[in-house]
């Protein structure tokens, strides 16, 4: 199938909606990341949304890494 | 000489807990050692990524720039006395116009120097984000795609939606032409022009065309952008006022 459109793929292939809930804002040490659930009930980070390029030397900060549900702040 | 100053680092810790911690580091990030930085910086840094999402969420797979990410981080910036610069980090393919412009107006406000760099792309929206601080590079290699407003998918149904549409553009178009050296009639002519771009119209600037037309002021990588934000600081403790 082509299909040959100016619409956005979203716009026709909607996401589940169970999708959006997969990823999540979360403040760890202060810093914010765009995090997902793992099976083994940790936050796996997803992007670190800080601004401070120190905080993307630090290895636990970095994408793919992970921490204990507990430990992350809504705000 | 990099080297010989990561090394008291390694012999600092534990042989046990480094190698635990050498292991995760392979499992989890594919590679050993990441250097660690402690001090405090005073230039920070925004990333202004993929599309920047409007008023409706984009499914988790896009890579998006959200506002109300983006929008605190920059208040924080503002408020923050540590913080003396700020470098943006563009390579977008652009997004929602009242999202971009959001961003645009809240960098251009800033009292603190700011720097922008375009890498890879800094498309439509981005257009008026790069231009938006108190300098602007592009790379060599970077594209901006200048072209005008337009709705995606939906269908303009009556003449007032092509009025509000050609409003909103005309906001673009004076943001870029006030926060930048280019030419109204220029940057029109680029927006407005055949040929360039596929059965479509607009222009694709490449980095030094960019820097020629005036819309950005030069063309460098991270180098040069970190030095004349530095400049911009030195400048500003001496008493000068932003102008932008």
């Amino acid at each position: 199938m082509i299909l040959y459109t100016i619409m956005p793929e979203h716009f026709i292939f909607q996401v589940d909606s169970d999708e959006y809930t997969k990823q999540k804002v979360v403040y760890y040490d202060g810093i914010p990341f765009l995090v997902q659930e793992t099976e083994t009930k940790e936050w796996e980070i997803v992007r670190n949304l800080s601004t401070n390029p120190a905080h993307f030397l630090e290895q636990k900060y970095a994408p793919g890494a992970r921490f204990p549900l507990s430990m992350a702040a809504t705000s | 000489m990099e080297k010989k100053q990561y090394i008291p680092f390694e012999s600092e810790e534990p042989q046990e807990e480094k190698q635990e911690q050498a292991a995760t580091n392979i499992q989890q990030l594919g590679q050993t050692n990441i250097p660690q930085m402690t001090q405090d910086t005073n230039i920070h840094c925004l990333t202004i990524i993929g599309q920047i999402e409007g008023h409706i969420q984009l499914p988790p797979q896009n890579k998006a720039t959200k506002y109300e990410h983006v929008i605190p981080q920059i208040v924080a910036i503002e408020q923050n006395p540590n913080i003396e610069g700020l470098l943006v980090i563009l390579n977008t393919v652009g997004g929602d116009v009242e999202a971009g412009l959001a961003i645009a107006e809240m960098l251009a406000s800033l009292s603190k120097p700011t720097v922008s760099i375009v890498l890879g792309g800094g498309h439509s929206i981005g257009v008026p984000i790069a231009v938006s601080c108190d300098y602007s590079f592009i790379t060599e290699t970077a594209t901006m795609t200048i072209h005008p407003v337009r709705l995606t998918g939906l269908v303009i149904g009556v003449p007032q939606t092509f009025e509000y549409l050609d409003k909103m553009q005309e906001r673009v178009v004076r943001f870029v032409t006030k926060h930048s050296k280019i030419t109204e009639e220029k940057f029109k002519e680029l927006m407005f022009s055949k040929g360039n771009l596929t059965r479509d119209i607009g222009t694709n600037v490449v980095g030094p065309d960019a820097v020629q037309y005036g819309l950005i002021d030069e063309v460098g990588g991270v180098a040069q952008a970190l030095q004349k934000l530095r400049q911009l600081i030195e400048w500003k403790k001496e008493g000068g006022t932003m102008l932008q």
